[in-house]
């Protein structure tokens, strides 16, 4: 019998195909629902296991969330002057709240392969929905992918398949950030036109053109800014402000606005 | 043979939980990434029957796959250097050591031996995960350094376990 003195190979082909439909699955911007490391069962061997290993952490994330509450209190009404004394309260219809955050805490993080995600236990009955922006308290993480019901998972901006809509804050022009897979602290920064004036240095920020993150979010500094020859744009070099070696808090965007959005986006894709 | 059956399934049990809670957070300036749940492969007998090769590798690669979030990458390199292993050790070995029942460990092989055949399925497995991860050619030399760094970290967590359970097995 052919087909049995070759077992060996036919065990080893059937295993192979099903490791690539896998693959390609779970490729796919959506992930396959059936198993993904956001699953109830892994998240809880997942979360037990960080919530020994963040004791470790706990000095430095101590002191990133007090700082971030300096800036906050900064920012409060409290901390400012009244100029003018004689106007009333009135109530503000000029500022209607766009976004919201939910807190959540990294309970799994990568960021040494290609394509990176993270896992964080939020899910959807604390409110998670797919495509939500990710943030930390300097930037960016990513973008939920899968949600299951106390967890989700998070496509990091360490993705070949991410890419954030940005600007740089001094000429205001916008590009796109996406990263190679070399260095976790370095991303690259494309579509900037090269006749504009880039310098090392100059801030970058979201520019608020996608319904997943708000205008004006830090994300990082050029480091170097190439002009390429025969092409009109630049090779741009960004630092992250995110250390994605070190994540432990996170933010979820809970964007109040999404489905007006996403309506009026649909209205002009059915146009096209 | 009782023995050896479960002992290798305490193995496959502890790199697995080894893999996911120590070795995947593993991270020297990011370019290193040791992937030794590869040893179960490496020291499974060699008259395992090869079905079973396949099939237990291809269960530890998956397992370590829904733990890290690359579903299928594991399994489909773990699958394939489990394949090679009978060829590999064949090559290394000769014929009349394999048949006489003895075990692939640094004992029986030496550790020049040893440590060779274990790289070859090191390297093997690692070239093809990271190019799998990654699926551009245009970052092949990236991938070849990320490779060549891994490969040699991953042998070396396997070569010095294997140097202090043998150790302690003959004392």
């Amino acid at each position: 019998m052919f087909l049995w003195k070759q077992r060996f190979f036919l065990v080893f082909l059937i295993l192979e195909i099903i490791s690539i439909l896998l693959i390609v699955s779970n490729n796919s911007y959506q992930r396959s629902k059936f198993i993904s490391a956001s699953n109830g069962f892994t998240g809880n061997i997942l979360s037990f296991y960080d919530n020994y290993i963040s004791y470790f952490n706990l000095k430095e994330v101590n002191n990133q969330l007090v700082e971030e509450n300096v800036r906050l209190r900064n920012e409060l009404k409290s901390s400012y002057l009244k100029l003018d004394s004689t106007t009333g309260e009135v109530f503000d219809s000029i500022y209607f709240q766009h976004y919201k955050y939910i807190s959540g805490k990294v309970i799994s993080n990568s960021f040494q392969k290609r394509n990176n995600y993270l896992i964080l236990s939020k899910g959807r009955k604390q409110g998670v929905y797919n495509e939500m922006g990710v943030l930390s308290q300097n930037g960016i993480l990513g973008i939920v992918n899968s949600v299951s019901d106390n967890f989700c998972s998070v496509i990091s901006m360490l993705h070949s398949k991410t890419a954030v809509d940005a600007k740089v804050v001094r000429s205001g022009y916008t590009g796109t950030i996406t990263w190679d897979g070399k260095n976790y602290r370095i991303g690259q920064l494309e579509n900037i036109p090269s006749h504009v004036e880039v310098h090392v240095g100059d801030s970058v920020i979201t520019s608020g053109n996608s319904s997943i993150f708000p205008e004006g979010i830090l994300l990082g500094k050029v480091l170097t800014a190439k002009k390429q020859s025969g092409k009109g744009f630049y090779d741009i070099q960004i630092l992250f402000y995110v250390d994605y070696n070190k994540t432990e808090n996170a933010y979820l965007i809970y964007n109040l606005m999404k489905k007006e959005e996403d309506k009026i986006m649909e209205g002009v894709e059915n146009e096209q | 043979m009782n023995n050896e059956i479960i002992k290798n399934i305490v193995r496959f049990i502890l790199l697995l939980i080894a893999q996911i809670f120590v070795f995947n957070k593993i991270n020297l300036g990011g370019y290193f990434n040791p992937y030794v749940y590869l040893m179960f492969i490496v020291l499974l007998p060699f008259e395992t029957p090869r079905w079973l090769l396949l099939l237990s590798s291809f269960s530890l690669g998956f397992l370590v796959d829904i733990f890290t979030g690359s579903l299928g990458m594991n399994a489909a390199t773990a699958t394939f250097v489990a394949f090679l292993r009978p060829s590999i050790s064949s090559l290394l070995l000769p014929k009349r050591d394999k048949d006489s029942g003895i075990l692939p460990g640094i004992n029986f092989m030496g550790l020049p031996t040893f440590t060779l055949y274990t790289a070859l399925i090191v390297f093997i497995h690692h070239f093809l995960l990271f190019f799998l991860e990654s699926f551009r050619l245009s970052e092949l030399g990236n991938i070849i350094f990320r490779v060549i760094l891994s490969s040699f970290l991953t042998t070396l967590l396997i070569v010095i376990l294997e140097m202090i359970f043998t150790s302690t097995k003959k004392r």
